[in-house]
């Protein structure tokens, strides 16, 4: 006679059923997102750039452009707008110099372990200031405090020389220091700067704009 | 309560984390609604013994 009373809480087969199939499904979307995110990451070419095809991650020759960080309504955050060209370092660099710039950039900040400070992309430390939107920071800008401390006309330059002889100049509470940077080396540190400010991070790190007015006001990010 | 698309590569995660509504409705018709089924389908098992 069934016992309509008795209580599938209770019963072991429920749960062993429940848990394979939460497990089960759960392995299959995560093997299904890896392979998505790896469509997502990948880089795009010179010839998306030059047609406008928007890629998360553009082409080492984004360095070529100009880029600015734009409030998008639609997303809710703000995006990198890759604009007109814009010459890096006084020239405009092919696509084999391009590469091998930011090659020798990434190299540069694992050699030296950025992130042991810096984040990168999520990646690191907060004891240095976020590094992920550095090139778009107004005080590297013209007219800003840190490209005038170093005397120089534009973005990468002024980066460049502070990289070769941070503890130098005075910039934030906690002064990085001399890490023996060479002047190649610097340039390809910007190069791989200025790429990563041009990667859409789904507007990480969040309220950037928030910083920038910090700094507009002589603020530092490191107390 | 459903947002427009607006990622930059489509992608299925990407519609699926629109919002917390979209991701809420996903698990729970993946999740829960097999569980339910499961739960009955065990009860009748127990009901037969």
């Amino acid at each position: 006679m069934a016992n309509e009373n008795v209580s599938v809480w209770t019963s072991i087969p429920f749960w062993r059923r429940s848990a394979a199939w939460v497990t089960g499904f759960a392995t299959i979307l995560l093997i299904w997102l890896t392979f998505d995110t790896l469509g997502q990451i990948s880089m795009g070419t010179d010839a998306d750039l030059k047609n406008g095809v928007k890629k998360r991650v553009p082409a080492p020759t984004v360095i070529n452009y100009h880029i600015d960080y734009k409030m998008d309504a639609k997303r809710g955050h703000e995006v990198p707008v890759i604009g007109e060209k814009q010459l890096f370092f006084g020239k405009e660099w092919s696509e084999k110099e391009a590469a091998e710039l930011l090659h020798l950039g990434k190299l540069t900040s694992q050699a030296k372990n950025c992130m042991n400070c810096h984040t990168l992309l999520g990646n690191g430390a907060y004891y240095a200031p976020d590094l992920t939107k550095a090139w778009l920071d107004p005080a590297w800008q013209k007219g800003g405090p840190l490209q005038a401390m170093t005397g120089k006309n534009t973005v990468e330059e002024a980066m460049a020389e502070f990289l070769q002889h941070p503890s130098q100049y005075p910039t934030h509470a906690r002064m990085m220091p001399d890490l023996g940077i060479t002047a190649e080396e610097a340039k390809g540190l910007v190069a791989f700067l200025k790429h990563m400010s041009s990667i859409d991070t789904n507007g990480f790190p969040r309220n950037f704009s928030k910083t920038v007015e910090q700094f507009k006001t002589g603020g530092t990010n490191a107390h | 309560m459903f947002e427009p698309f607006t990622d930059v590569v489509p992608s299925f995660f990407g519609w699926l984390n629109q919002g917390p509504l979209t991701l809420t409705l996903f698990l729970h018709t993946i999740i829960i609604l097999p569980m339910i089924w499961i739960y009955f389908d065990e009860k009748k098992k127990l009901n037969k013994k």
